[in-house]
């Protein structure tokens, strides 16, 4: 066999071993959408099958005309394009240090905040509430943005630490030689390297912050305040006649910004080490 | 001291942390100076907030009600129930929880706003629900109760059993390919509480006891077994209810928030009367839930006026008839019972009936643990196999040492 | 940015750590504030009697609430432990395993659909988890109605409660996990080997053999510097995971049968609900010192690597 008909063979086997993964991942996701077309009103039924016979798409309008959806959608944004950028502000700077800099306490830090990492967030909420009271920050976005922002911050400074670590400090040297200032040092060297690890980094932060509920929940009040996760929760959580179709309907079309912006995203991960020309 | 340490580590730590975010308008404050803001946290839903909303806002301009639609109203109530910036003046819940905030010390007592005598008309049990160690926590508004359902198009009206032995044996009739001759959430407390009654017994008596290794338990989940076994393995909402919708079981017990869903799926679907238990003589006696409103106290006193009228308010029937209707309710005001559109809601009626036998959910604080424990127990005998004695003995250990636990 | 440049020279002339301090200092106080001090207000808390008789008025009681705590970390509690510790290590082992292959495969150099693949196989982590969970409890593994059983009775089997025994219920949360958390490790893998020289991938399909020995010689040890933070926190994140155990299967009101508890639904279940902080704080900061002491555990094993 030729290394050509071998390697077409292996990668059908390859699709067609990715679609069946896909598929997996996808299955309850399959199962929402199924329900949410569905024009019976149910998310079990008896007749149920994963391709439709009567789909309708009333379930998804009934999502935008019944609920406040855009106004959730504008505050999850605002607070996601907030939360995401302060993380990065505040985290990239510390993990460049905490990488780069043999500092007195570093280790230290590096090792406490992990363990502190570890307390469970649900047991903080009367601590926060306490918090943010006392900073006048209740029922208001910053006091939500500082939670948030504070919550993924270890996350942050941990993650772009440990990648700045793998970064030879040879190139930012060799720049240096080449007469490199420190602005330009950080904005053209540094940073392109560490962008895989920027983007990780930013994606965890907003997915954490676009599927937050439980903080957005207690900390705000009125329906005109929530964010899509938390709008969805109180969907669901107030199920009494039973809009189980919309409620599908709801959880995929929140998922789908965030799709959108994964798929977007891809081709920015791309090696920051190759492109900086050395192996790593 | 405790106040102090408190300020030590907020003023080191967090006094800073205003620095780590850009720009907090906080604007969250409710200064209104007039009209009176009186604002309601509710967790209902949007419908039925509006016809408490529109019937409020007869009192402009004097008093501006807001009703606030708040997820996980009774964490957060823990919270910030006596914050003067983030509490609200009053809630709409359930009677269920009234016992904790009134330990807690949030709740203002109903009676600085409206005599007694004014609700005189109520229906007793629902009076009885709201009190809380002799003082009343509050103003009942409407209730609901389990209902027996049934599928006209199975069970004819005719073959409604009146008895929990003409029930099995309708279910050993009936209960095969795929169909249940009766469904219900079996393995969950609020909704097998009901026979459990129906032996003569309670979960938690009124000093906060629990006695779930009585005798009478034992009997209770003992005769409700062999109707479990005839009954599916999940003991969940959705599936319960879905298997009734659609026409997969003949009867089930279900609140009344369900009736309009199964009107809509075209079931013709019957009202009935709690089967009576062949061995006691007592028919099941589900908990019954009241919704009122609660008055915190943070602001009772400063705006005792606008609350009071507030109160005085909701003592009108048409308001009753209004909230019981489209919340699909039975009104806790008797003088509803005058109105026609009452009188011929079958399953309002019915409720009205029940509420004679009906026990209200106990407001103590002791019950929030009961819900689980009572599930446990429950689950371990029904879905579990576990001997009813030894799983009511452990059960009664586990709820006495969580009861023990609160102080 | 400023802060950085300052920083670089500032270092040279002796007064690094300072700097290094501050233009670190605005990411640890939001730490501090939002980790740190809830940590530190509940082992306050712990030492008082908070509960719903004493909401407000609560006092200094010493470490009464830790002796009481100690009637829950009874046999119970043990076995809990023991599962989640198990818990803990076969998601972690499964997770890196399956996350390792996909993140290899999505880098074969001539998958052509592979950035459709990356984000389908993202969707799982696009939803809210308790989403998910609950699509996962009724519309899998629900006996009456669920998408498994209704294919277990197409091929002619009895339906199945996935969910009622203690085995069949870690498995099923073992499941939910694994399909919520790999796409993150995929994505974190994934990015990693986008760091590593790829010229080894190329010659993947031809050389069968030699693949796998080139993977855990060459590739393995050199992304593990890049996944290490990212492996450790998630070994955390497994280790206090509460809403698949709880939603899935402990969830008052509809409960599946099943005894299987982790630490965390096991000290809700018999400590949390009673509504006493002080006490339920108390258990709290036992159970963090036992993460500590877990931890300390795993770092020596997992330190030559990381």
């Amino acid at each position: 066999m030729t290394k050509r008909v071998r390697d077409s063979i292996g990668y059908s086997a390859l699709n067609l071993f990715m679609a069946g993964a896909c598929f997996l991942a996808l299955l309850p996701v399959l199962y929402a959408l199924s329900v949410s077309l569905s024009a019976t009103n149910s998310l079990l039924s008896a007749n149920f099958s994963l391709i439709s016979r009567t789909v309708t798409f009333r379930h998804y309008a009934a999502v935008f005309t019944e609920k406040p959806v855009l106004v959730w959608f504008a505050n999850s944004v605002t607070l996601a394009v907030f939360t995401v950028l302060i993380s990065l502000a505040v985290a990239v700077p510390a993990a460049y240090v905490f990488s780069r800099r043999k500092f007195a306490g570093r280790r230290v830090i590096l090792r406490i905040l992990i363990l502190l990492y570890s307390f469970p967030q649900v047991l903080s909420m009367l601590a926060i509430y306490k918090l943010l009271s006392t900073l006048g920050l209740i029922n208001s976005r910053p006091g939500l943005i500082i939670v948030y922002t504070g919550t993924m911050a270890v996350f942050g400074l941990w993650n772009m630490k440990g990648y700045f670590d793998t970064i030879p400090m040879e190139i930012e040297e060799a720049a240096r030689m080449d007469g490199c200032g420190d602005v330009r040092l950080v904005t053209r060297i540094v940073m392109p390297l560490a962008k895989p690890s920027i983007i990780v980094t930013a994606a965890m932060v907003l997915v954490f912050v676009w599927n937050e509920y439980l903080f957005a929940v207690t900390f705000l009040t009125g329906e005109s305040t929530y964010t899509l996760a938390a709008g969805l929760y109180t969907l669901q959580a107030t199920e009494m006649a039973g809009s189980w179709p919309v409620f599908a309907a709801a959880s995929l079309l929140i998922s789908l910004p965030i799709l959108i912006i994964f798929f977007l995203a891809q081709r920015h991960i791309v090696s920051g080490l190759t492109a900086g020309g050395v192996k790593g | 001291m405790k106040r102090a340490m408190i300020r030590i580590i907020l003023l080191c730590m967090l006094a800073a942390t205003l620095t780590g975010c850009a720009g907090g308008n906080s604007d969250s404050s409710t200064t209104a100076p007039k009209p009176v803001t009186i604002t309601i946290w509710h967790d209902k839903e949007d419908a039925v907030a509006d016809v408490l909303q529109k019937a409020l806002d007869a009192l402009a301009p004097d008093i501006a009600v807001k009703l606030e639609k708040k997820a996980g109203l009774t964490e957060a109530l823990k919270m910030v129930g006596n914050d003067k910036n983030a509490a609200p003046d009053m809630y709409w819940f359930a009677h269920d929880k009234l016992g904790v905030y009134a330990e807690m010390g949030i709740l203002a007592p109903i009676g600085d706003f409206i005599a007694d005598e004014e609700l005189a008309d109520y229906i007793p049990m629902t009076l009885r629900a709201g009190m809380y160690k002799g003082t009343r926590y509050q103003m009942p508004l409407y209730f609901e109760t389990l209902l027996f359902l049934y599928n006209r198009k199975y069970m004819k009206d005719a073959d409604v059993p009146a008895t929990t032995e003409a029930l099995y044996g309708y279910m050993k009739r009936k209960t095969h390919g795929g169909h249940y001759g009766f469904v219900e959430q079996h393995s969950t407390a609020y909704y097998s509480a009901g026979w459990l009654h129906a032996f003569g017994t309670e979960v938690l008596n009124a000093q906060g006891q629990p006695h779930l290794d009585d005798e009478n338990v034992i009997n209770a989940l003992t005769y409700h077994l062999k109707f479990v076994e005839l009954m599916p393995d999940e003991t969940e909402y959705a599936t319960v209810n879905t298997l009734f919708r659609e026409g997969m079981a003949h009867a089930t017990l279900a609140g009344p928030w369900l009736v309009p869903t199964l009107r809509e799926a075209g079931i013709d679907v019957g009202v009935a009367p709690m089967p009576v238990v062949d061995e006691t003589g007592l028919p099941l006696a589900p908990y019954s839930g009241v919704q009122g409103l609660h008055v915190l106290k943070v602001h009772a006193r400063e705006k005792k006026d606008a609350i009071m009228k507030v109160l005085t308010a909701l003592l009108e029937p048409q308001i009753g008839t209004d909230l019981a209707l489209v919340s699909a309710c039975a009104p806790a005001n008797g003088k509803c019972y005058g109105d026609e559109r009452i009188t011929s809601d079958a399953a309002g009626m019915e409720m009205r009936r029940t509420a004679e036998t009906a026990v209200p959910m106990p407001n103590l604080p002791e019950m929030d643990v009961m819900w689980t424990v009572l599930g446990n127990l429950l689950t371990d005998v029904n879905m579990r196999g576990q001997d009813v004695a030894e799983a009511a003995a452990q059960a009664q250990r586990q709820a006495a040492q969580l009861i023990e636990a609160m102080r | 940015m400023t802060s950085v440049q300052i920083s670089a020279n500032a270092y040279k002339r002796g007064k690094g750590t300072l700097v290094s301090y501050l233009v670190s200092a605005p990411s640890l106080i939001l730490i501090a504030g939002v980790v740190v001090f809830p940590i530190l207000y509940t082992a306050y808390i712990s030492l008082t009697n908070m509960n719903v008789y004493h909401w407000f008025n609560y006092s200094f009681v010493g470490l009464v609430n830790y002796a009481r705590a100690l009637f829950v970390f009874n046999s119970g509690f043990l076995s809990a432990l023991g599962v989640t510790v198990l818990w803990t290590i076969v998601n972690m082992a499964a997770q890196l395993i399956v996350a390792y292959v996909m993140a290899v495969l999505l880098n074969m150099p001539k998958l052509r659909l592979k950035n459709l693949y990356r984000t389908l196989l993202m969707f799982p982590w696009a939803m809210p988890g308790y989403v998910s969970i609950l699509l996962w409890k009724t519309g899998m593994f629900n006996s009456q109605f669920g998408l498994l059983n209704r294919w277990m009775q197409d091929l002619g089997h009895a339906s199945v409660r996935w969910l009622a025994s203690d085995l069949g219920a870690f498995i099923c949360c073992t499941v939910v996990n694994l399909w919520l958390a790999l796409p993150f490790m995929i994505m974190i893998m994934d990015g990693a080997l986008q760091s590593v020289d790829k010229s080894f991938q190329e010659s993947a399909l031809i050389d069968g053999a030699n693949w796998l020995t080139r993977q855990t010689a060459v590739t393995l040890p050199s992304i593990r510097p890049i996944i290490g933070p990212a492996v450790i926190i998630t070994v955390f994140t497994t280790f206090k995971q509460f809403d698949v155990v709880y939603l899935l299967i402990q969830q008052t009101g509809a409960k599946t049968g099943s005894h299987l508890h982790t630490i965390l639904t096991y000290a809700y279940e018999n400590a949390f609900i009673a509504s006493n902080y002080g006490y339920s704080s108390a258990i709290s900061v036992i159970i963090f010192l036992m993460l500590i002491a877990f931890s300390m555990l795993t770092r020596t094993r997992t330190k030559e690597g990381v």
